[in-house]
């Protein structure tokens, strides 16, 4: 309950400061854009503004958490607010994860508004048989920044806001070329091979939720990977929140 | 003969355990036993010392006042109570309940110094989240926030966004976030700090208020009057030491008693020898005064002043104040230290 309480507080913060608004705004630029592009694609603009659209929904959802969500705590710890709620009988646990869940629910926000307008877009130029495509692939999206926000929670709790956004988008490079990795550890020496592999496993596993492609070709992805990325992102989220709790518990607030 | 039983992270310690950890007795809101504190440099590793074994007892319906200059460790005291800082020693317990549970801080009402709050959100909002954090129900959240808003004087603009409020308005919403509830237990870190007389005297108005609801407050100052006013008790804190705790009363009749004895101007140009040392003598506007250090020659010093034929106005006992007992405590705690 009191986690729901932060969260819902922490969405009711980035709502008026205008983060949900900003983003939308700048990601209906981002369309309008790749639409008077379009005739430069030789009769590819339908796939140009689907692959534009999807990615641009991922690079402004990290963009919130580097400037917003890495500072989350931090910015908490140097207001003081943080006192008012920790006086009270709330688990520093259960305040973590209603941070986190609070930021989440605005990048869904985010995403959902901008995937509907980009399925609008598509209707209107034609492309409509894309649609359950670009549904799944920004429900991917979404889960994917729910688990970079978690990220950012976690190093936001142990680390000055500077530090957690060099740490959270570290994470986030690697992570999306975390199959690559693993390619590479078999190819290198064992000892370095060994570490690369325990890189590649620590850092979230991105590609899993990418189906840009995919979309931008209209084709829907399976129930097996929707429902093991939803898992994989459950499991890999509530780790690095149970370590952000972990460090968080003993953490004396001067 | 019932085994002695206390709580320890949610679960009960029976018999001898209980014993060494020292289960605190139930009618106490606020117990303490050898509750330190260091702080270590991230860097240095060189330690400071923030609270040293404090034994404090706080009985329910009790106003205890802290008083210390900067850096004496009253701040650190009231963040190990409300769980903001983890103790290095000892353990403390709030309500009966040990303070690394949550449930101790279940009625509990807290002030820090200098408050700060979401400057996106307006006073009712605050305070609203404030209760429902602290386990109200939502209507009733909204119903305590509105009435706590206009009890602390800022009910006119309740949709008023934080941003745009002044310190004293700040401090006022900070006392009503740590009301909202209703707790049984307030601490006040610093109250009448940043305000104006007339909002001193309203948040030392609260605060009797609470006390005559049978509230227990702990809260600390540099507001000797305040603290004189509403207090107890009283514990002073020198260099992270409880060196003094008794009621006001109790501190002040400790204190020497010297004694005033105003007569007519002019009187008695020079003091018999045997007074030496003892009787003191000045001149004001429109009388003489002689001031005893104690009241142990009074009568014989009495006695010669109508001898002379001195025209004896009012004999006056002096008790010092708790501003005079507290400067005299800081003094000795400084010669202890560099003896």
């Amino acid at each position: 309950m009191t986690a729901w309480l932060i969260a819902r507080n922490t969405f009711r913060e980035a709502m008026r400061d205008r983060v949900v608004a900003g983003m939308v705004a700048a990601g209906l630029a981002l369309f309008a854009v790749t639409l008077m592009a379009s005739p430069l694609a030789l009769g590819e603009g339908g796939r140009l503004l689907v692959d534009l659209g999807l990615s641009g929904i991922s690079v402004l959802g990290l963009l919130v958490i580097l400037l917003t969500g890495t500072s989350l705590v931090a910015k908490e710890l140097e207001r003081r607010t943080i006192y008012n709620l920790l006086s009270r009988p709330i688990r520093r646990s259960a305040y973590l994860v209603g941070k986190w869940a609070g930021l989440s629910a605005t990048l869904w926000t985010v995403a959902v508004l901008l995937g509907l307008a980009l399925c609008g877009l598509l209707l209107l130029r034609g492309g409509g048989h894309s649609g359950p495509a670009v549904l799944e692939a920004v429900y991917l999206a979404g889960l994917e920044l729910t688990v970079v926000t978690a990220l950012a929670v976690m190093f936001s709790a142990i680390s000055t806001p500077v530090l957690s956004a060099l740490y959270t988008l570290g994470f986030f490079l690697v992570g999306q070329w975390s199959y690559d990795l693993r390619l590479f550890a078999a190819k290198f020496p064992p000892e370095l091979g060994t570490v690369l592999r325990v890189v590649a496993n620590l850092v979230p596993n991105l590609p899993l939720f990418n189906m840009r492609t995919l979309a931008a070709a209209g084709e829907t992805t399976t129930a097996l990977h929707l429902g093991l990325a939803t898992v994989y992102a459950a499991v890999y989220a509530a780790c690095a929140l149970c370590l952000a709790a972990a460090a968080f518990e003993s953490k004396d607030f001067k | 003969m019932q085994s002695p039983t206390v709580e320890i992270a949610g679960r009960p310690v029976i018999g001898q355990r209980a014993r060494e950890v020292g289960a605190p007795d139930p009618s106490l809101a606020v117990c303490t036993r050898r509750l330190a504190k260091d702080y270590v440099h991230p860097w240095t590793m060189r330690r400071t010392r923030g609270l040293e074994a404090l034994d404090l007892e706080v009985g329910r319906g009790e106003v205890l006042g802290l008083l210390g200059p900067n850096g004496a460790g009253k701040t650190t005291t009231l963040k190990l109570l409300v769980g903001l800082l983890k103790p290095t020693r000892g353990r403390a317990w709030l309500l009966g309940h040990p303070v690394e549970d949550t449930a101790s801080r279940r009625g509990l009402g807290f002030l820090p110094e200098q408050p700060y709050f979401y400057d996106y959100l307006n006073g009712v909002e605050y305070l609203e989240l404030a209760g429902r954090l602290s386990g109200l129900g939502g209507a009733a959240a909204h119903e305590r926030a509105r009435q706590w808003l206009g009890r602390v004087g800022l009910g006119e603009r309740p949709r008023l966004v934080l941003r745009k409020y002044s310190k004293g308005m700040l401090q006022r919403l900070g006392l009503a976030a740590a009301l909202v509830h209703e707790p049984e237990l307030l601490i006040l870190d610093e109250p009448m700090s940043g305000l104006d007389p007339f909002g001193r005297r309203d948040v030392r108005g609260l605060i009797a208020e609470q006390r005559d609801r049978g509230v227990t407050v702990l809260f600390s100052s540099h507001i000797l009057p305040d603290v004189e006013m509403l207090c107890d008790r009283v514990a002073i804190l020198l260099g992270g030491r409880l060196t003094q705790l008794a009621t006001v009363g109790e501190l002040v009749d400790g204190g020497r008693q010297s004694v005033e004895i105003r007569c007519a101007p002019g009187a008695l140009l020079e003091l018999p020898r045997q007074w030496a040392g003892e009787v003191t003598r000045s001149e004001r506007a429109d009388e003489t005064v002689f001031r005893l250090e104690d009241e142990s020659r009074l009568q014989e010093v009495l006695a010669g002043l109508l001898r002379a034929g001195v025209a004896v106005r009012a004999v006056t006992p002096q008790r010092p104040t708790l501003e005079e007992l507290f400067l005299a405590a800081a003094a000795g705690e400084r010669t202890r230290r560099s003896a």
